[in-house]
């Protein structure tokens, strides 16, 4: 994370004359789009059944749930925190889902999940914002008792009494287009907008590059270094009813290692976890790369205890191939 | 591993002549000399930016020198680590201290050790340890097995003597060692270095507070813009006032275009400050500015002007005192309760405290305004006519705004468009902690071209400097700042660097010195004063006039040819007794102060006037000797 600083270099220069690859070259979401590009070529070599139609399909669908936790993981990275405890989050809002659906309708029921969702994801916040403690640590407790409390209102068991009219919120199509999906596209458009066009979102971005200036500017840091944990909270819970409306069943393991995956895909999409970089659209590319590789792997019958060595070395000889080359982009 | 040579005390055990050292394109060291003798506290004096931090450094391998030569014990120096430093037998103990505050005293006295193959013995450390303690008489104040985390700034010091000892230093380097201690702690640095000295090291003493240089040091080295000169001078055959002359010179610099306008106290007051306190670095600060005006705050680093100005912007939680703007009393807790008064503030480190490097140019520009900013959007477009025209002003390329990244600027840029992000605002007082820091020269006067500029749109302009040149350069008013407590108030056409230094050194003395004339003023209806004379001219360190009294014909920090004051005969003749002026309007004692070692202090006056009955002089002479004594 060195800058260099070039005293005297802004006076007399013009305007840039690069070429618009060179400039591209030097996003890190451009390069890793390319990646993905070059993955799905590859994927489709090895399996024919990779570009056909129906996986696109099933790619997308399969990247729905963890699409929407790397949204809030964004938030959380892009503030220079981390959020651990979005799987077990998830799946207490699952249960408290669960739960809910037996005494009350379904939008009452989902709104209780997304609240809890985001009531923990404020108690986190506050606990990292405002006492200053590490956000590691806080969201690693807050872990262990979401899971814990999973068990405890689930009685350890599987919630399947789910009544099958959920099911309208994954199964529905718009024009061809499941509305899961759609959701997916609407929640990366807002996020984008919000993180790009509004006074909250480049809080945001000031805070994680730099907090004392930003407090110094007369920002309000405290609030916007809460936010992002009530979003990363409550969009869990909106992660889990799409993953329930789908097999109609809470398990009190659901969500497990879902932080893996998510801050994977975060930092995949080229977001520096010091904070202050990164875009909405290089995790939407982070979530595909990670959800193609794991398609890709099941098509060719890979074992999946193989497939955890596999993506976690994907993951890495990407990272290591990405410093390589923007090592040698920002020399020049 | 390094011959065990021991020196004689008196054995000249380095000489440096001629070092240079430039930093990008600041010369930090043209022609630095300095020359060391085992046995001896040698003061290395100067004035803020004189270069004594960066010599003190080459000589410890902290830097590297770019020419000149250093000779220590007879070889040649050429230190490529600091490592290369402490084999060879020189430590530095640094103002902000290098210990490692999780280990303990022990395990920190003999960091270095870590560094060397092998398995250390803790029972031989440990042991070691005691008789080093013990060698500096602190055997028992520290116990070895504590966190340094959990010592005082004082024992801090300690543990980096005791590990400079543990590496068998010869020659220890003390860079501003009492600038965070109380009296008491000084007295036992001092009891401490005089048992150093008597061991036959040779300690550099680096320090801008005269009295202490006049309480411990045996010879002098004084720097000027990075060159000595004073080279080596017994500290007992010069004089406080001669001191200060060396340390700022004659000459000022010309890169002042326009003098500063004379002060209009018709202009409201826009912001009053009032009895602040944010300790332990703000004690006692007050100070008002008003519209249109540029007001110095002067000081030597450290002396809580940066602190003042956070706690006046709500960065710094404030223990007291008031804020008033136009009038209403404010009350900020955070910033953006002070921006919203109309208050800017340009802190003092643009890397850290100003610069978002992630954000482009044009979003650095505007992050005061997201801050003030209500609503949900961004409302750049508001401010977009008036981007245009501050652009203009500050000579800035239009499309370089769009640059995503604001560090290849060079720091005079960085610095205007930090500056412009409060001009947005359009603020009724502008706060600028070193605004030049970090800036070339050439276009320092451009910086203060657009601070003159902000101050006659009506904007009230508070600038800290520690550069006194340029604080005196462009501000119509100076408060001075000293240990956290503003000691004077005074348009700068009545200063210069010379009285400004003077008025800024931290004087451990001063409260009592006030005290003294009080007490003294109040029994007699007269005026006390603490001058230093300097051939025919003299320099005013305190004034205190009762009530009724008239003054002696100078004020606080004033320095004036001995003729131009009320009191000519008096302050000429110096006599035992009281002196009546020519026109037998007063009379008036002077005291000679001397510290303990028998250097000049100055001299305490106490003049009144001809009705009041002259008071008997040997009972007063007394009171100010006794002072002199317990101040020593």
């Amino acid at each position: 994370m060195s800058h260099t600083t070039n005293p005297g270099a802004a006076t007399a220069e013009g305007p840039r004359q690069t070429s618009i690859v060179a400039r591209l070259g030097r996003r890190l979401e451009i390069r890793m789009l390319g990646l993905a590009i070059v993955l799905a070529a590859i994927l489709s070599l090895l399996s024919p059944y990779f570009l056909t139609t129906s996986n696109l399909f099933n790619i997308l669908d399969q990247s729905v749930v963890i699409g929407i936790v790397a949204v809030g993981m964004t938030f959380v990275i892009l503030i220079g925190g981390i959020d651990l405890s979005v799987g077990s989050v998830a799946g207490l809002a699952g249960v408290i889902l669960g739960l809910a659906l037996r005494e009350f309708p379904i939008p009452v029921a989902i709104f209780l999940a997304v609240a809890t969702g985001a009531f923990v994801g404020l108690i986190s916040g506050v606990l990292i914002a405002y006492f200053g403690l590490a956000a590691f640590v806080v969201t690693l407790g807050v872990m262990a008792i979401g899971r814990s409390l999973c068990y405890i209102l689930s009685g350890q068991q599987s919630i399947s009494d789910i009544p099958d009219s959920i099911q309208a919120i994954v199964y529905t199509d718009v024009l061809g287009v499941p509305t899961n999906v759609i959701f997916l596209v609407i929640l990366y458009l807002v996020a984008w907008a919000y993180l790009t066009r509004t006074k909250g979102g480049r809080t945001i971005y000031a805070i994680g590059s730099n907090a004392e200036a930003a407090r110094a500017a007369g920002l309000s840091v405290l609030f916007y270094s809460v936010l992002p944990y009530v979003v990363s909270g409550a969009l869990s819970a909106v992660a889990i009813i799409f993953s329930v409306a789908q097999i109609l069943s809470v398990d009190p393991l659901a969500g497990t290692s879902w932080e893996l995956d998510a801050i994977a895909a975060v930092v995949i999409g080229g977001a520096s976890l010091f904070g202050g970089r990164g875009t909405i659209i290089g995790t939407l590319i982070g979530v595909l790369i990670m959800v193609m590789i794991r398609n890709g792997l099941n098509l060719m019958n890979v074992s999946p205890y193989w497939q955890g060595s596999a993506i976690g070395g994907i993951i890495i000889l990407a990272l290591l191939v990405e410093r390589l080359i923007s090592a040698r982009a920002n020399r020049r | 591993m390094r011959e065990p040579k021991k020196t004689e005390i008196g054995e000249v055990v380095l000489t440096a002549r001629g070092v240079e050292k430039t930093f990008d394109r600041t010369r930090a060291l043209a022609g630095a000399e300095l020359e060391l003798r085992a046995g001896e506290v040698h003061g290395l004096l100067g004035a803020n930016g004189a270069g004594k931090s960066t010599l003190s450094k080459v000589i410890s391998g902290h830097v590297t020198r770019d020419a000149g030569e250093v000779t220590y014990k007879g070889r040649a120096l050429n230190f490529r680590s600091t490592r290369d430093a402490l084999d060879a037998g020189i430590a530095i103990v640094m103002q902000e201290t290098t210990l490692a505050p999780d280990l303990t005293v022990l395990e920190n006295i003999f960091l270095p050790e870590l560094g060397r193959p092998g398995r250390l013995s803790y029972g031989a450390l440990r042991k070691r340890a005691g008789e080093l303690l013990a060698s500096l008489g602190h055997e028992h104040v520290l116990r070895l097995d504590d966190e340094v985390a959990r010592l005082s700034a004082a024992q801090r010091q300690l543990v980096e003597i005791a590990k400079a000892l543990a590496l068998d230093a010869d020659l220890i380097i003390f860079d501003e060692p009492t600038a965070s201690l109380s009296p008491s702690e000084v007295e036992r640095l001092f009891d401490i270095m005089a048992r150093l000295r008597a061991s036959g090291r040779a300690l550099v003493f680096v320090s801008h507070r005269l009295e202490e240089v006049f309480a411990i040091t045996d010879r002098v080295t004084i720097m000027r813009e990075g060159r000595t000169v004073v080279a080596s001078r017994d500290t007992a055959s010069l004089s406080q006032a001669e001191l200060i002359r060396h340390m700022v010179g004659q000459e000022l610099g010309a890169i002042y275009a326009t003098p500063a306008a004379a002060p209009e106290n018709a202009k409201p007051v826009v912001l009053a400050v009032e009895g602040l306190r944010a300790p332990p670095e703000v004690r006692n600060v007050s100070f008002q500015v008003r519209k249109g005006e540029i007001l110095g705050l002067g000081g030597l680093v450290g002396a809580g002007r940066s602190e003042a100005a956070e706690a006046i912007f709500g960065l710094r939680p404030r223990a007291g005192g008031t804020i008033t703007m136009e009038g209403r009393v404010i009350d900020p807790k955070k910033p953006h309760q002070a921006v919203k008064a109309g208050i800017g503030f340009v802190a003092e480190d643009r890397r850290v405290q100003n610069i978002v490097p992630d954000l482009s140019v044009k979003e650095n520009l505007l992050l005061a305004h997201l801050g003030a900013h209500q609503g949900f959007g961004l409302a750049y477009q508001s401010r977009e006519k008036k981007i245009g025209e501050l652009l203009d002003s500050l000579g800035l390329p239009a499309h370089r705004l769009l640059d995503d990244n604001m560090l290849t600027f060079s720091g005079g840029m960085q610095q205007k468009i930090i500056i412009a992000r409060w001009l947005l605002l359009d603020p009724k007082v502008l706060l600028l902690d070193e605004p030049t820091k970090g800036v070339d020269i050439g276009t320092r006067s451009s910086i203060y071209a657009l601070l003159r500029d902000i101050a006659a749109r009506g904007v009230a302009v508070v600038v800290i400097s520690s550069d006194f040149e340029e604080l005196l350069g462009i501000s119509e008013r100076i408060v001075v700042i000293s240990d956290g407590t503003t000691i004077a108030d005074l348009p700068s056409r009545l200063l210069d660097v010379e009285k400004l230094t003077l008025l800024a050194a931290p004087r451990t003395s001063m409260r009592q010195n006030t005290e003294l004339l009080r007490s003294l003023t109040a029994e007699t209806g007269g005026a006390g004063f603490w001058a230093l004379i300097d051939g025919d001219r003299m320099i005013c360190l305190n004034v205190v006039t009762a009530a009724e009294a008239p003054g002696p014909g100078f004020a606080a920090g004033e320095a004036k040819a001995i003729g131009d004051t009320a009191i000519p005969a008096a302050l000429q003749r110096r006599a035992a007794d009281f002196v009546t002026e020519a026109d037998g309007s007063r009379s008036t004692l002077l005291v000679p102060m001397k510290s303990q070692r028998g250097h000049d202090l100055g001299w305490i006056g106490l003049s009144v006037p001809a009705g009041a009955g002259v008071p008997a002089a040997e009972p007063i002479r007394q009171r100010i000797e006794t002072l002199n004594r317990a101040a020593a």
